[in-house]
């Protein structure tokens, strides 16, 4: 799903984000990335993303080998990938229902299933009762879980989540998390960005990365789905 | 065509998003459009007048009074290459033709014993090959004279031809100036809605599916524009046609429900062309980060 070697990523005022990153995924891995602030967790999605290109190194996702001279493949990659933004991203002046259906609009999904998907990915994360509110009128914490949402309901080969249960209560984050473990019965990878380590003591399967100083070490492999 | 609603709704947002400087850019693409039907009704009725007395371009032969036989003349003037038509007006026509042209001062005629008019040999001709009729109807043997109306067709001409430039004109200002507007109209559209279309490149949205409603807002802008325009040279045709039959009776002018239909299609076509085309322009000048 993803393999990494000997990536680095310097951004152009000269700070390294990441140094020698070697890294395998395997399809329906479920993934944790760790680390202090700054530690380059953000920029490892990034350069997943293809938002980011890696200085040296190579790197492939799905196959897809991501240099900047493969921005049109990587922008196709991306139909394939289920983003949750640190920021949200949600498209303000929209409902939430509308904003899950913006992510599917493109994609081959039939009308009729795209609503289904995107009403049952709602109820996922408990928010189908309010499906028609506008996000500008939703909480942090709300605004969140309709980010989250809109990629569940593409049912994507590949999540990337960057800190998804940042702004939410204990029990949301809990409940978001189970939800996303779930997602690797259906061989979905998903990869996760948090400061709650926490959280992630209650996934033994989970492969756990530590992120520090632009380095990355795998601490712990999880089984496969 | 599952997101037809979906990229209407999304247009008319972008509209109301600007709506003042939308407005205006619809006011002005109207009135420019508006011009060019002006422009393009007042060529289309000078290139009428100007074809019509194409065709009425000839010229008179005088010819000798000794001729036994002006019928076989007539033969011979015929054959020339550029003339349409060959008649003969004889002594009583050109003198029933010139009362006809001063009217009530034709009694100045009476004081003649003899009718003082000539026959002569009506020639229809193509405007362009007058040069060429004229110096072989000369060269005929039994002709004595012959007259054309050269100047005054020229000057008609002329004046055509200044009409069709400054129309040519007119169509390139307007259309540059409306790819402008609705380039530019587009453009700001674009970068106000820069982080909504950020996302969706994100979410590896494809060009076509992020531009089209952009496409869809110049196109409905330029064509409500055109509709405008229509509406108001339909008024101002409907208004003055009559008027101007009467002051100027002498113009022929084309029937009123043809030049309306003609300018209307005219017009809708240009706006919704100038529409989708403007609104390429702005997309595809419109920068943004993949």
């Amino acid at each position: 799903m993803i393999k990494a070697s000997n990536v680095s990523l310097k951004y152009s005022d000269g700070t390294i984000a990441l140094r020698d990153v070697n890294l395998r995924i395997d399809p329906g891995e479920f993934v944790y990335i760790v680390g202090p602030s700054g530690s380059g967790k953000t920029s490892l999605l990034k350069l997943l993303m293809g938002i980011e290109f890696p200085s040296s190194g190579s790197l492939y996702v799905m196959d897809q080998p991501i240099v900047k001279s493969e921005i049109k493949n990587i922008r196709k990659l991306r139909r394939n990938i289920g983003p949750v933004f640190q920021e949200f991203r949600l498209i303000p002046g929209r409902t939430a229902l509308e904003n899950v259906l913006t992510g599917m609009r493109f994609l081959d999904i039939p009308k009729r299933q795209m609503i289904n998907n995107a009403k049952e990915a709602l109820a996922k994360v408990g928010l189908e009762h309010k499906a028609l509110l506008m996000v500008d009128k939703l909480s942090y914490g709300e605004a969140q879980r309709v980010a989250i949402a809109r990629a569940l309901a593409r049912k994507p080969a590949l999540i990337l989540a960057d800190e998804p249960t940042g702004n939410l209560d204990y029990n949301n984050a809990i409940n978001i998390m189970n939800l996303m473990y779930t997602l690797k019965d259906r061989n979905t990878t998903v990869l996760i960005t948090t400061h709650a380590t926490h959280l992630i003591s209650n996934y033994g399967n989970a492969t756990i990365i530590r992120v520090e100083e632009g380095r990355v070490r795998v601490e712990h492999r999880g089984e496969q789905s | 065509m599952k997101n037809f609603l979906y990229f209407i709704r999304e247009s008319l947002r972008i509209i109301r998003l600007n709506k003042l400087s939308n407005l205006f850019s619809f006011l002005g693409t109207t009135l420019i459009l508006f011009l060019l039907a002006l422009v393009v009704g007042i060529w289309s009725i000078s290139s009428q007048l100007t074809e019509m007395l194409r065709n009425e371009a000839e010229i008179n032969a005088y010819f000798n009074r000794n001729i036994a036989d002006p019928e076989e003349l007539l033969s011979l003037v015929g054959q020339i290459d550029g003339v349409r038509e060959v008649r003969l007006v004889d002594k009583e026509e050109a003198r029933m033709r010139m009362e006809r042209i001063l009217g009530e001062e034709a009694d100045i005629l009476d004081l003649f014993d003899e009718n003082p008019f000539e026959a002569y040999i009506e020639v229809k001709i193509h405007l362009d090959r007058m040069d060429s009729v004229f110096s072989q109807i000369s060269l005929l043997n039994g002709i004595d004279y012959v007259r054309e109306n050269r100047e005054v067709l020229e000057q008609i001409e002329g004046v055509t031809k200044a009409l069709e430039v400054l129309g040519y004109l007119v169509i390139a200002a307007v259309s540059i100036t409306t790819l402008i507007i609705i380039s530019h109209m587009i453009r700001q559209g674009v970068y106000q809605n820069r982080e909504h279309i950020r996302t969706l490149i994100l979410l590896g949205a494809p060009d076509n599916f992020i531009n089209f409603p952009y496409i869809l807002l110049g196109f409905l802008l330029t064509f409500g524009g055109g509709i405008a325009a229509t509406v108001l040279i339909n008024i101002i045709i409907n208004q003055g046609y009559g008027r101007l039959g009467g002051i100027l009776p002498f113009i022929p002018m084309p029937p009123k429900n043809q030049l309306v239909y003609g300018l209307s299609v005219f017009l809708l076509a240009v706006s919704a062309a100038l529409g989708i085309l403007g609104s390429l322009f702005g997309v595809s000048t419109s920068k943004r980060k993949n």
